[in-house]
């Protein structure tokens, strides 16, 4: 051993207290970090060759709704005002327990981090007073009893059909993102997710493209971005704003903006729900699922130019399994080639009973 | 009928055989008192094992202790409780009397027809910072208590079952309109006997599976195509230079 490697004992408090520091500061960075994810990775303007600065539209776009984001949920929170106590009764496995939460603050996922890893990893949805499905991170509001249902559940139908509209969310996220900046995508919507239809849906407008089929290989590249935005482990951000805030965020998407009155009108407390994935922000009635890393296995598996006058519809369809289920492969390639037909939810032009508030209950299974 | 039958006793007859596959070489299992409390230790173990029908414990005792387990319940099984080398071996391995009544009349009607081992043996995770061994969970089958494993066939409801179920249902669906159109189309053209008819409609239903059964081979073999390089999407490949 040399000399170098020998430490005295005060020498080496030092450095363990050094390393603590050390520790300390990543923890200091990585939340700032979080505060300002909206800021990293993309560039708005990037300098061309000739010295000049070139603004992304696109980008440009995508902070602006971030940043209106950031500030309406900052504006909540601390609209919060003073902390009050809520006593939220938890029942379930491994064991029923009584927690004291934050009113207006504290969610599911946060009563799941007081309780067990367990729960933490595998709870995808919660279930409020034994009839209100909640969003994983959607504060509570007052003194309740929880559950946390998560995919091998008893009745794991309503879970499910917040998988499924989560990849449709997701589905919307990659499509506006996996195409080239020249071409312009605007996202439509996404009729109401249905597992038994056996595809989860995007309807998208690519006014650019009259008669886009796309290869194999660019299928695959979308199931890629799938599995790669699932890999980020980005949690789904809820906030419901009013509708002056929403028409601001979506102010560059026209059937974004058609959308949010009538979803106002039917909503109960007169707000649009927004979910945010990433940078990626979305309307939805919900709920979803907590994270995005609950996509296991995933395939798109077409996108089908929708017949219409005028405009260039098309819709995306995808298949996915949660992680943790796991399937054969000659299943899942049943379920893939059944997946490829063009899937018949109601289609962007049909929409009058689509955006009524739904029942936030669990359904039947029929 | 091998030509060994008559002049050597079939083994399986004289010693029940183990449904488990046995390590010949005993574990690493070290105790101060030596072989004798080697054994003590076993027998705990396969009296817990009895009483409580699913125990968490390290791996090598579980496992050797497993071999004891399974072949104290066939002998159980294979001469019942009159006889009287099996009551010895049952009261050596069992430390509580109550847990030989249980045997006898719990677990030998459950295992009686049972046609593989009657324990299972999972690896259970490490218990950081309790044990750096390797924990494991050794358990009867058919206990009473929630499954370890997560079986996707326990409930209809899970995603993957109610995706399964709708191809199913769909695919019937589409079999039984290729069958209907083959048999229409049949009887327009011959108005023979029924069994003509009969033997027509199973043609149509294995030619049906057939037309599926290329569909699925068509989506698997359909590879990429290169050349295909006019693509929209920014695809991060190094060999793709016309692709963003």
């Amino acid at each position: 051993m040399t000399r170098q490697n020998i430490l005295t004992t005060s020498q080496r408090s030092v450095r363990l207290s050094l390393n603590n520091l050390k520790i300390i500061m990543e923890a200091i960075k990585s939340t700032f970090k979080l505060y300002n994810r909206n800021h990293r990775g993309r560039s708005c303007s990037t300098q061309s060759q000739d010295g000049k600065v070139v603004e992304n539209p696109k980008a440009a776009r995508i902070k602006l709704q971030n940043d209106l984001f950031n500030a309406e949920r900052l504006r909540q929170e601390k609209n919060v005002g003073r902390i009050e106590k809520i006593t939220v009764q938890y029942k379930g496995q491994p064991k029923d327990l009584d927690l004291v939460m934050n009113k207006n603050l504290s969610t599911p996922y946060n009563c799941a981090q007081h309780m067990f890893e367990m729960l933490v990893r595998r709870s995808a949805l919660a279930l409020v007073d034994g009839e209100k499905l909640w969003d994983m991170h959607r504060p509570l509001e007052d003194n309740c009893e929880l559950q946390l249902l998560h995919f091998q559940d008893d009745n794991p139908a309503p879970v499910n059909k917040a998988f499924w509209r989560t990849c449709s969310l997701m589905l919307g996220a990659v499509v506006s993102s996996a195409f080239k900046d020249t071409i312009e995508v605007i996202l439509h919507s996404f009729p109401r997710p249905n597992v038994r239809s056996g595809s989860f849906v995007y309807d998208v407008e690519i006014p650019s493209l009259s008669s886009w089929t796309p290869s194999e290989k660019e299928l695959r590249v979308l199931s890629a971005e799938m599995v790669k935005l699932s890999s980020k482990n980005y949690p789904l951000e809820r906030l419901a704003v009013d509708e002056e805030i929403a028409s601001r965020i979506f102010q560059h998407n026209k059937y974004k903006l058609e959308q949010i009155p009538a979803m106002v009108e039917q909503s109960p407390d007169k707000s649009v729900i927004l979910y945010r994935i990433g940078e990626h922000i979305d309307i939805s009635r919900g709920p979803v699922v907590g994270n995005v890393n609950f996509l296991g296995r995933c395939t798109i598996t077409a996108a089908h130019k929708l017949k219409h006058d005028s405009k260039n519809f098309y819709r995306f369809q995808g298949v996915s399994l949660p992680k943790g289920i796991m399937l054969n492969h000659f299943a899942y390639s049943v379920l893939e080639s059944r997946a490829q037909k063009l899937n018949k939810g109601l289609l962007p032009w049909q929409y009058e009973d689509v955006f009524q508030p739904e029942l936030q209950s669990i359904e039947a299974t029929s | 009928m091998n030509h060994f039958t008559n002049q050597q006793p079939n083994i399986n007859l004289l010693v029940s055989k183990l449904r488990i596959k046995v390590r010949p070489k005993l574990r690493q299992m070290r105790y101060i008192d030596g072989p004798e409390m080697r054994l003590k230790k076993l027998r705990e173990t396969v009296t817990a094992l009895i009483k409580f029908e699913r125990i968490e414990l390290v791996y090598p005792r579980a496992d050797e202790a497993r071999g004891y387990a399974e072949r104290l319940i066939s002998e159980a099984i294979r001469h019942g409780d009159t006889h009287k080398p099996t009551m010895d071996t049952v009261s050596f391995w069992l430390n509580e009397k109550s847990l030989v009544h249980k045997l006898f009349k719990v677990l030998v009607p459950r295992y009686e027809n049972h046609q593989s081992a009657y324990t299972s043996l999972f690896k259970a995770p490490l218990m950081y910072p309790r044990t750096h061994r390797a924990c494991s969970v050794l358990e009867l089958k058919g206990n009473p208590f929630p499954p370890l494993v997560f079986d996707g066939s326990r409930n209809k409801n899970f995603i993957h079952n109610v995706l399964l179920d709708e191809a199913r249902k769909e695919f019937k669906k589409i079999q039984q309109a290729e069958i209907v159109a083959k048999v229409s189309s049949s009887e327009k053209q011959n108005t023979d006997s029924p069994t003509n008819v009969k033997k027509t409609s199973n043609e149509a239903l294995s030619k049906a599976a057939v037309d599926v059964s290329e569909g699925e081979q068509l989506l698997k073999s359909s590879t990429v195509n290169d050349e295909d390089l006019d693509s929209t999407l920014k695809i991060q490949s190094k060999t793709d230079p016309v692709i963003a």
